[in-house]
């Protein structure tokens, strides 16, 4: 009787369907999934500043010192908006107190490490994610001629990151500081904001493969394998897979705009995640994007990785 | 209830910008014949591209606030860009050469490197955006900084001519058949201490 009110009743459609999508947004979660966020962060931070320490100075310093010269980026930016923050405002604060753009460069790289390494062990949670968002935006901003996918992958979880409700139960910060626990629905609302925007990430990605023929006959995954300088495999070796490789793109058109889909279904849940985890794997170890790969999967780790789910009801947030 | 109701409308315009950039650089590709698509949707592609950028104020004036907010909105979540990696086909890549030349007639080959695996794929990118058409106006500039760079490392060089140019790889019947890449030059310049020419 009720179901058949509820079903001639015309407000009450829009409304079940309203309450339905806040219940989505606002799941009740524990903090699992942004311990394992702020540790893969912390490593993608620290291991991001490692990675470029010899070559920092010549991506970023200013003309005449490094490759190209940062204020060539940092006027396509400021072009964008000039509201955008750069390296170039902290080299003018640095002047003001007589320090060289060279040390100012020094400082934001030690910067950057330590964030990550405070990240990593959950020391001053907070401010550490905030430094590392926004020390990341300036030299990826500043350094935008040098950037690619990995960089603008990392400014959106460390956004996400600084907005999340940090600290999590595994962080330094926890066990010093015994802290009220977390508001179950607004932990539930950032790893939701994650998980639909990993599928965003991979619908279009998939979608914008599948309207390429290369990625039907195998010859856009040979030439992404044969692309100096991470030709990893021998083209020789390669060759003998010739007829595997049709497979393997379509396969990877189909796990990628497959993802919205089967990624919420708890049966095809982990076979997806568990083959979506193994591409950026091999992208990692075979083209030699180590940094694309990582934070690829620490994002996947933390959207889909951990499925604990605090009772059914949703508590009303204050 | 009421930070719950802001949460809301945040995700609710995070989406929508994600969703306007995502498609924009979608149409763009439908648009440019990239794609696999009938060349007879191209316009219509076009023009729902330039509906997506105009939701992203990018058809307002370069000192529209509007315009500046959105655009700093979108770096700063880091998603200013659309996620058509390696999509929908993956181009060739290129590759900057510059020939130095010496007082002594000796002519050297030489090419803007840098010292770690992650900066070099960096300088990949770099050279891929030299080819893109929108970086036309700056392209002599950015080439001049890098033959700066080896020159710095060789300062008794009195000329560097550099070749830019698009690299074909073999396609794995043309690699078969013992088919090498091929070279195609698309612009060079030719740099002096005292004077650079264009050719």
């Amino acid at each position: 009787m009720k179901n058949l009110q509820n079903r001639v009743d015309p407000v009450s459609f829009p409304q079940r369907c309203w309450e339905r999508f806040i219940e989505f947004l606002f799941p009740a979660e524990d903090d699992r999934w942004l311990g394992m966020f702020r540790i893969g962060l912390g490593v993608q931070v620290a291991v991001y500043a490692l990675f470029l320490r010899s070559d920092w100075h010549d991506l970023f310093a200013s003309k005449g010192k490094g490759l190209v010269g940062r204020e060539i980026g940092e006027a396509i930016t400021s072009f964008d908006s000039p509201l955008i923050p750069k390296l170039g405002w902290l080299v003018a604060l640095g002047r003001n107190v007589n320090m060289s753009e060279e040390a100012v460069l020094s400082v934001v790289w030690a910067c950057l490490l330590s964030v990550g390494c405070f990240l990593l062990l959950g020391l001053f949670c907070r401010p550490a994610a905030i430094v590392a968002w926004f020390l990341h935006l300036c030299t990826a901003e500043s350094g935008g001629l040098f950037a690619y996918g990995a960089d603008n992958f990392m400014t959106t979880a460390l956004f996400y990151l600084m907005l999340s409700p940090l600290p999590d139960r595994y962080s330094f910060d926890q066990w010093v500081v015994k802290t009220k626990p977390k508001n179950p629905q607004l932990l539930g609302f950032w790893r939701r904001v994650l998980q639909v925007h990993l599928c965003f990430v991979y619908f279009i990605g998939g979608l914008a493969k599948c309207l390429g023929n290369g990625w039907w006959n195998g010859s856009n995954l040979w030439r992404a394998l044969i692309r100096p300088p991470f030709t990893l495999i021998s083209p020789d070796i390669l060759v003998r897979f010739k007829y595997a490789l049709p497979l393997l793109g379509i396969s990877i058109c189909l796990l990628e705009v497959g993802y919205p889909i089967f990624i919420w279904i708890k049966k095809t849940r982990r076979i997806w995640l568990v083959c979506i985890l193994a591409m950026h794997a091999a992208i990692g170890v075979l083209m030699g994007l180590y940094l694309f790969a990582l934070i690829m999967i620490v994002m996947n780790l933390a959207a889909f990785g951990t499925n604990r789910r605090i009772g059914s009801h949703r508590f009303i947030s204050s | 209830m009421f930070s719950e109701r802001i949460r809301v409308v945040w995700f609710g315009i995070h989406f929508f910008l994600i969703t306007a950039v995502c498609f924009a650089g979608l149409f763009s590709l439908i648009a440019d014949g990239a794609t696999m698509l009938p060349s007879a949707l191209e316009p219509n592609a076009r023009k729902a591209e330039i509906a997506a950028a105009w939701l992203l104020g990018k058809q307002a004036g370069a000192s529209s606030p509007a315009r500046q907010g959105i655009a700093t909105y979108l770096h700063a979540a880091g998603i200013q860009a659309g996620y058509a990696f390696f999509a929908p086909n993956i181009p060739s890549y290129h590759r900057l050469t510059l020939e130095l030349f010496y007082d002594d007639g000796r002519i050297e080959h030489e090419s803007p490197r840098l010292r770690g695996k992650a900066a070099a794929r960096r300088l990949e990118s770099l050279l891929d955006r030299l080819a893109d058409e929108r970086y036309e106006p700056i392209r002599e500039v950015l080439v001049k900084m890098l033959a700066l760079s080896v020159w710095r490392q060789h300062s008794d060089v009195k000329k560097i001519r550099a070749v830019f140019g698009s690299v074909t790889p073999p396609g794995m019947t043309e690699f078969e058949h013992g088919k090498a890449e091929t070279f195609e030059p698309m612009f060079s310049f030719d740099f002096s201490l005292r004077e650079e020419g264009k050719r």
